[in-house]
């Protein structure tokens, strides 16, 4: 169980039976700067879990605890079943990483870098050659098999660094910020190759910056702020959560009085208009809808436009960061 | 999937990438043969003396200066981590890492001596001591260089380090004098330095003699060197890789 900004309770969700990542009470720090604090989240097998935070949250430092990378202070994690301190062979034939910046080596071709890594992962000589040449292919860099790495455009690296990650079809990947860096075209290629990896079967460990990118691309999310988790489930749960008040925005066919508006309509908590455009404050949007019909009606009015805006995962993340400033300092 | 196996591949991969470049090659050979051919100008009668000193020099400076370079290479560029994220053990890499630096340091110094062999018509009494001498000193050196990287995040950081071990030991460890021929009060220090025992063997190997009575006090003594070599590189890469 953990306690959000917002004050209420939200259970986790993981069961253990089928989860993919399980992490409880994770701690590290570097010095006298903890980086990560009592940290608890659980992966589901086959979904997509997106980690979130501003820079400097903690993710990165989650993600190298979890592959193995760096030493945690104090926790428990078990990566399918596993516990990567105690078997970190095991664990990482079971998970592939996409770091940050891409980490191929420059000076060999596409192909041999997915070989040599597949020599490492033990693929055999056969095996390794036709997972080079489907993901070459999957990945659409056939046509730079032979050219080195280090030649590359920057969306061709993230593609091909992804690859890499997968020339072992491992059941968990840890992709850290892909998109970051690209334009729009290769980042959307991008997206549609993690959702390729993900309806195959594997479950992904996303962080990113794009909030449009993780609401699109994630089943569920937890959101880090500077190494404490503050929320976590579907990004609907999240909006829902820090969600005070929709916008409705209406233009009648006449006039209206705002007084006769406010009072039959309770929902609405305020009201302006600029230019015949209604702008309306409501806390229930359904509600607020049904009496705004009910209104226009009364009236005799007709309405010509209507619309509503509800918060957006970008603004529940806001909200998220201004709360937790606000609780600071922590006990 | 044998470890092994997998140092195979990483040493395969760090040769095909480094240390079987032209430049490399060259920058390896061309800076002992020079010095070689200037001994053996100033005084021909007495280059064998020297020549086991500077084959094992050659060993020293490009099996420490290489692997130094190459893994800090890979820590900047971020590609030591793509290694650390396989299934592979940090020991399993250090002697992937290692035995590649060491080949290229074995290949190296064994032009030079063909090549002393050839020209100048040296002769190699005992090939397997020399051989020995020459695996051994390559591993113990290779080891000493990885060390020096992992502890540090610069090339020249590494250099520096090296050097502050490196050039002490020239002067004690019998490279430009026989052993014989040292002052007194160095020759305890000499017996600390892996290098002295190296040298010696390669001396066993050319001329079938060394200062030791024995090849074997030299045998053991490097690896033990080896082995001290070997525990400490896989420490410093277990606290160090990934910072």
């Amino acid at each position: 169980m953990r306690t959000t900004v917002s004050g209420e309770v939200v259970s986790l969700t993981g069961n253990g039976a089928d989860s993919a990542i399980e992490v409880r009470g994770l701690c590290k720090s570097y010095g006298e700067t903890r980086a990560l604090e009592n940290v608890d989240f659980t992966v589901r097998s086959g979904e997509v879990f997106g980690y979130l935070g501003p820079n400097g949250a903690g993710k990165t430092t989650t993600i190298n605890i979890l592959s193995g990378l760096l030493d945690r202070d104090a926790g428990d994690l078990t990566i399918c079943g596993l516990d990567i301190v105690q078997d970190p062979v095991a664990v990482k034939r079971r998970i592939g990483v996409v770091p940050e910046e891409s980490n191929l080596y420059p000076e060999l071709s596409c192909r041999r870098n997915l070989e040599y890594l597949g020599e490492l992962y033990g693929l055999s000589r056969a095996a390794r050659r036709n997972r080079t040449d489907e993901l070459l292919e999957a990945f659409n860099l056939s046509d730079k098999k032979e050219a080195p790495f280090r030649t590359l455009s920057r969306g061709m690296k993230r593609r091909l660094t992804v690859a890499a990650a997968l020339i072992h079809s491992p059941e968990v990947v840890f992709l850290d910020e892909p998109t970051a860096g690209l334009d729009v075209p290769s980042a959307r290629a991008l997206r549609g190759l993690v959702q390729t990896i993900n309806r195959n079967g594997t479950t992904v460990f996303l962080t990113t910056h794009n909030l449009a990118e993780a609401e699109a691309l994630c089943d569920r999310i937890l959101i880090l702020v500077k190494g404490h988790a503050v929320t976590e489930g579907t990004a609907a749960e999240i909006r829902r959560r820090v969600e005070k008040a929709t916008s409705v925005s209406v233009v009648f066919s006449d006039h209206a009085e705002v007084e006769m508006l406010l009072e039959a309509c309770p929902a609405v908590h305020s009201a302006s208009s600029t230019e015949g455009t209604w702008c309306l404050e409501a806390s229930d949007s359904h509600a607020a809808l049904t009496q705004i019909i009910s209104f226009v009606e009364q009236q005799g009015l007709r309405v010509l436009e209507i619309g509503t805006s509800t918060t957006s995962l970008e603004d529940a993340f806001m909200t998220i960061l201004k709360e937790d400033v606000k609780r600071e300092p922590r006990p | 999937m044998n470890q092994l196996t997998s140092a195979l591949f990483i040493s395969r991969k760090d040769v095909e990438s480094y240390y079987g470049k032209p430049p490399l090659i060259t920058w390896g050979i061309l800076f002992p043969a020079v010095l070689m051919l200037a001994v053996y100008v100033k005084d021909p009668a007495t280059y064998l003396d020297v020549a086991p000193g500077i084959i094992a020099m050659t060993l020293l400076f490009g099996n420490t200066s290489m692997a130094a370079i190459v893994v800090t290479f890979e820590k900047r560029s971020g590609t030591l981590q793509r290694l650390l994220l396989a299934p592979v053990t940090h020991h399993t890499i250090v002697l992937g890492k290692a035995a590649s630096a060491a080949a290229y340091g074995i290949a190296t110094s064994l032009v030079i001596t063909i090549g002393l062999a050839l020209m100048l018509g040296m002769t190699v009494q005992n090939p397997l001591v020399f051989t020995i001498g020459l695996v051994l000193g390559a591993g113990v050196f290779s080891l000493l260089g990885l060390t020096a990287s992992v502890l540090v995040r610069e090339v020249f950081e590494a250099m520096t380090l090296m050097n502050f071990l490196r050039f002490p030991i020239l002067f004690i460890s019998g490279v430009f004098m026989p052993m014989e021929a040292l002052p007194t009060w160095i020759k305890p220090v000499a017996m600390v330095s892996p290098l002295t025992y190296v040298v010696e063997l390669l001396r066993f190997g050319i001329s079938g003699r060394c200062y030791f009575s024995s090849p074997w006090t030299c045998i053991l003594a490097v690896a033990g060197f080896l082995a001290l070599s070997w525990s400490v590189a896989g420490l410093a890469f277990r606290r160090n890789a990934n910072r």
